[in-house]
C-alpha cells in the first residue's frame, strides 16, 4: 500500500493487519451461526436475536476481561467471584433507597476497586498473577456470601425487562462493549498493554509507563466482570452469591480459543470475542441436534486443545 | 575541546554482589562526534550503557547531562534530556506495527487519544531516515531480524535524541543496511548529536568514529582519538590480563586419534561446521558471546536437531539423535547456565550426584542406598565439594556447585567432556582446581570441548582453539600460535594489519 497524500494511512490498515491471525477463527464462527440459524430459524428475528444475544453478553464480558489480563501478561481466576459480587450488590442495592442508577454505580465501583487493588499488588509487590488472583477469588467470593448468604435480593422488574426481555438491548451492549474497547486501545495506555505483556522490561526503558498500564488493565477487567454480574442478576431477577463461578474456566476458554496466549501480548481481542461467541453458539447447536445438554463440555474441551494445536502444528511444517 | 559534553559519566564505579563491573570510569559524549567504545565480553560495556540512559544507578561518581550533574538519573528523565538508546536485544512488540512500536513511549496524542495521522507521518519520516520502506501498518513480527534492529534505530531517531548510543547496532544487519546506518550517523553527526558506538567490528570502528575509550575488567585503558590508531592496538589495549599461577602446567599430549570427527554440521545458527576432536587434548571453543558455541555443544550432545555430511562419534557413523544415545557414546555435557540447566537446585548433593547414574540404571529396578552413598562420598571427596551430602544443592557456593555439575558425570566414565563455559561465576581458587581436573582428564585420554567465554582460560589450557564467528569456525588456532590476541583479532574478524584512514 502507498501513503496517498499528504498522510500516510495508518489506523485501519494496522486494524486489518490484526485480523489475520483470527481469520480462521472467523470462518468458524460464521458457519457454526449459519448452522444454527438453519436449525433455528428463529434466530433472525428481533426476539431471536435478543435471546441470543443475552446468552451470550456475560461471556463476552468476563472473556474481555480475561483477555485484557492476558494481553498484559497476566491471567485472573478471580473473574467468577467478581462476577457474583456484581450480581449480590446488584441485588442488594437496586430495589433500595439507592435505586438502580445508585446500585449500577455501586457496582462498577466495586469493579474497578477490586480490580485495580488484585492489579497493585501484583505489579507493585511483584507476585505472580495466578496466585494473587487465587487469593482474590477467595476473599471477593466470601464477600459476596456476606453480601447476601443465600440466594435472594430483587431487581426492579423493569430493568429486567430492559435488559433481558424482547428488545435486543444486550446486543446493543456488546456493540458498546467492542467500541468502548477500541477507544481504549486507542489512547496510549491502552496501546501500551501489548509492550508491557511482551516485554516488560525493554518497554519500561522505552519509557512506556508500564506499571499504570498493568495496573488499568486489572481495574477495566474488574469493572467488564461485575457488569457481567449485574446482567446476569437482572437476567434471573434476583442476586445469587456463588453464580459466577463457572465464569472463571470459561473466560479463559474463551480467549485461549481465540489466539490470545498465556505469556501476554499475543493475540488480540477480537480473537477473544469471536471466541466466546463460538463457545455459545456451540452449546445452541448442540442442543438443537439433540446432543445430551452436558454434552457440550466434552466439546469445547475437544475445541479448545484443537485450536491451541493447530496453529502449533501449522507452525511447524512451514519452519524448515 | 570548548564546548560542555552532552551526556558524560564522571568517576563511575559500580559493582553486583560485591563483584567489581566498572572501577572510576569516565567517559564524556562531545555533540558531533561518534564514539567508539571497546571492550572484551565482560568488561563493562553494557553496564556503562546502563548508567549513561539511567537504567542502572551507579555505586560512586555520577551522570552529567549538559554539564549538570544527576545523582538518581532514571530512565524518563534520560529520555526527557534527549538520550536515546538503541539495545543490543530487541525490545520490540511483535503483534503491534512498525509505526506503533516507534511511537511507544513517546506517541503523540489528541484529545487523550492516540493522533494516528500525526504518529503516521513522524515514523514515516523516521523510517525514511534509516531507509525502512515496508508499510507502516506491517507487524513488526512479520520483518526479518535486520529490519527489526532498523524499527528500533528508527525509535531512538522518532524521540529526536541530542545523544544516541548505539549498542551493537549492526551485529544482525546486513552490508547494504550497515551502508544506510553509516551515512545515517554521518548525517547526525553534523546536526551535532552525540553518538556512541558499541561495535565488536574492529574494522567498522575505525572507518566510522573519530574517538574510541577501551574497556578492560571495568578500568579505562584508551580514551584518544583514533585518528593514526591500529587495530592491532586496540586489541592490544582489551586484552592482557595477569594470569598468575592459576593454570597449571601441561605437556601436549601425544595420543591424538579423533575420537569424534563430523563435517557440514549444521544445527541452529551453525553452519557447515567442520570439527574433530582428538583423544587426549582441550579443545578450546572461543570467539564472542553467542556466535553459536552452545550451539555447536548442543548438537554433537544430541540434544539439538543437527544434521551432518558425515559424522564419526567412537566408532561410529552417525550424529547422536538424543541425549540418552550421546551418553550412551560416551559424551557428557556441563552446561552453562548450571542453575537451570546443570542442576536440580532444591535437591541435595548426594542426589544431584547420583542423577545419571540413575538414568541409566534399568527401568524399576530398586535403588541401593548404600552403593549410592559409598559413591556419592567417593566423588564429593575426589572433587572436594565441601558440606554435607544431604544439603541442598542452592545452599552451595558457586564454585562447589560447578563441582557437583562436573562431578555427577565422572561414574559414567564418559569419553568426551563437553563443557559450556565451565568457569563463569566461579572463585578462583575452583577455577584453579577445575583448571588442574580438565588438563588430569585429558591427560587420561579423554577429549575435552571446552567452551569459554574467558580468552586467558583458552589460551592457557588448550592444544587448539576454535573461534566462532556467525555461526561458522572462522579460525583454528594451533597451540604454537596461541595468544589472547589471535582469539581476539579472529573473533572480531579484524585484520591487524590495518591502520584507521
Amino acid at each position: 500500500m502507498s501513503a496517498a497524500g499528504s498522510a500516510p494511512r495508518l489506523y485501519w490498515p494496522a486494524q486489518r493487519q490484526r485480523n489475520r491471525g483470527v481469520k480462521g477463527l472467523l470462518t468458524v464462527v460464521a458457519a457454526f451461526l449459519a448452522l444454527y440459524a438453519y436449525l433455528f430459524p428463529g434466530l433472525i428475528s428481533v426476539s431471536g436475536v435478543a435471546k441470543f444475544s443475552q446468552s451470550w453478553l456475560p461471556l463476552v464480558l468476563v472473556s474481555m476481561a480475561q483477555a485484557i489480563l492476558m494481553l498484559a501478561g497476566g491471567v485472573s481466576l478471580a473473574i467468577g467471584a467478581m462476577v457474583s459480587l456484581g450480581a449480590v450488590i446488584a441485588a442488594t442495592t437496586m430495589a433500595g433507597p439507592l435505586g438502580v442508577a445508585g446500585g449500577a454505580a455501586l457496582v462498577m465501583v466495586a469493579g474497578l476497586v477490586t480490580g485495580a487493588a488484585c492489579g497493585i499488588v501484583v505489579v507493585r509487590l511483584g507476585l505472580p498473577a495466578i496466585v494473587v488472583t487465587l487469593a482474590a477469588s477467595f476473599i471477593v467470593g466470601g464477600a459476596a456470601l456476606l453480601i447476601l448468604p443465600r440466594p435472594g435480593g430483587a431487581i426492579p422488574a423493569w430493568l429486567s425487562d430492559s435488559l433481558a426481555g424482547e428488545t435486543p438491548v444486550a446486543a446493543l451492549l456488546v456493540i458498546l462493549a467492542v467500541v468502548l474497547w477500541k477507544l481504549y486501545l486507542a489512547t496510549p495506555l491502552g496501546l501500551s498493554l501489548y509492550a508491557a505483556g511482551e516485554n516488560s522490561v525493554a518497554a519500561y526503558r522505552a519509557g512506556v509507563p508500564v506499571d499504570s498500564a498493568r495496573i488499568a488493565a486489572y481495574a477495566v477487567s474488574g469493572l467488564l466482570s461485575t457488569c457481567a454480574g449485574l446482567f446476569v442478576a437482572a437476567q434471573t431477577g434476583s442476586g445469587d452469591p456463588v453464580i459466577g463461578e463457572a465464569f472463571t474456566l470459561n473466560s479463559i476458554a474463551a480467549a485461549v480459543l481465540g489466539g490470545v496466549g498465556f505469556l501476554g501480548g499475543r493475540g488480540a481481542m477480537r480473537g477473544a470475542v469471536a471466541g466466546s461467541l463460538l463457545l455459545s453458539v456451540m452449546i445452541n447447536v448442540m442442543y438443537f441436534l439433540g446432543f445430551p445438554p452436558v454434552a457440550h463440555y466434552i466439546a469445547q474441551g475437544l475445541i479448545i486443545v484443537g485450536a491451541v494445536a493447530l496453529p502449533e502444528f501449522t507452525a511447524r511444517r512451514s519452519s524448515p | 575541546m570548548t564546548p560542555a559534553p552532552t551526556l558524560a559519566a564522571r568517576g563511575v564505579s559500580k559493582s553486583f554482589f560485591g563483584n567489581p563491573v566498572l572501577r572510576d570510569v569516565s567517559i564524556a559524549l562531545h555533540p558531533g562526534r561518534i564514539h567508539a567504545l571497546l571492550g572484551e565480553n565482560g568488561a563493562g560495556k553494557s553496564t556503562l550503557i546502563n548508567i549513561l540512559s539511567g537504567a542502572l544507578l551507579p555505586d560512586e561518581g555520577v551522570v552529567e547531562i549538559d554539564g549538570r550533574s544527576f545523582r538518581g538519573l532514571n530512565p524518563r528523565d534520560a529520555h526527557r534530556a534527549g538520550v536515546a538508546v538503541v539495545q543490543q536485544e530487541l525490545g520490540l512488540t511483535s503483534q503491534l506495527s512498525i509505526a506503533e512500536n516507534i511511537g511507544l513511549g513517546a506517541l503523540p496524542r489528541r484529545y487523550g487519544l492516540i493522533d494516528y495521522r500525526c504518529l503516521a507521518r513522524r515514523a514515516r519520516a523516521a523510517m525514511d531516515l534509516v531507509g525502512l520502506d515496508e508499510d507502516l501498518a506491517t507487524p513488526v513480527g512479520d520483518l526479518p531480524l535486520g529490519r527489526r534492529q532498523m524499527v528500533e534505530i528508527a525509535k531512538a531517531l522518532f524521540r529526536e535524541p541530542r545523544v544516541l548510543i548505539l549498542d551493537e547496532p549492526t551485529s544482525s544487519l546486513s552490508a547494504h543496511e550497515v551502508e544506510t546506518l553509516t551515512s545515517l550517523l554521518d548525517r547526525l553527526c553534523a546536526k551535532n548529536v552525540a553518538i556512541l558506538y558499541i561495535s565488536h567490528r574492529l574494522n567498522e570502528i575505525m572507518r566510522v568514529c573519530q574517538h574510541v575509550t577501551v574497556l578492560k575488567d571495568g578500568v579505562v585503558t584508551a580514551d584518544r582519538s583514533i585518528e593514526g590508531v591500529e587495530a592491532a592496538d586496540l586489541v592490544r589495549l582489551m586484552v592482557g590480563r595477569d594470569t598468575g599461577h592459576l593454570f597449571p602446567a601441561w605437556t601436549p599430549t601425544t595420543d591424538r586419534d579423533p575420537i569424534v570427527s563430523v563435517s557440514g554440521l549444521s544445527a541452529g545458527v551453525l553452519r557447515n561446521i567442520d570439527i574433530s576432536i582428538r583423544r587426549g587434548e582441550v579443545l578450546g571453543v572461543g570467539g564472542l558471546v553467542g556466535q553459536g558455541q552452545e550451539d555447536l555443544l548442543l548438537s554433537l550432545y544430541g540434544a539439538l536437531p543437527a544434521s551432518a555430511r558425515t559424522a564419526e562419534f567412537n566408532g561410529r557413523a552417525k550424529l547422536p539423535s538424543s541425549v540418552r544415545k550421546a551418553n550412551a557414546l560416551g559424551l557428557a555435557y556441563v552446561p552453562a547456565d548450571r542453575k537451570r540447566e546443570g542442576l536440580h537446585l532444591i535437591h541435595n548433593i548426594g542426589w544431584n550426584l547420583m542423577l545419571p547414574s540413575f538414568a541409566r540404571a534399568f527401568g524399576l529396578s530398586l535403588r541401593d542406598r548404600t552403593k549410592e552413598r559409598a559413591l556419592a562420598s567417593a566423588l564429593a571427596d575426589r572433587f572436594t565439594i565441601k558440606g554435607d551430602l544431604t544439603r541442598q544443592v542452592q545452599a552451595l557456593s558457586g564454585g562447589n556447585q560447578q563441582k557437583v555439575a562436573l562431578a555427577k558425570w565422572t561414574p559414567a566414565e564418559p569419553q568426551v567432556l563437553l563443557l559450556n563455559d565451565p568457569t563463569r561465576g566461579v572463585d578462583v581458587e575452583t577455577k584453579r582446581e577445575i583448571y588442574a581436573l580438565l588438563r588430569r582428564l585429558a591427560g587420561e585420554g579423554k577429549a575435552i570441548v571446552l567452551s569459554s567465554s574467558d580468552t586467558p582460560e583458552l589460551v592457557h589450557l588448550c592444544d587448539r582453539v576454535a573461534v566462532m564467528r556467525e555461526g561458522r569456525i572462522v579460525a583454528t588456532i594451533e597451540r604454537e600460535a596461541l595468544s589472547e590476541e589471535a582469539i581476539v583479532a579472529a573473533s572480531m574478524g579484524a585484520d591487524l594489519m590495518r591502520t584507521a584512514a
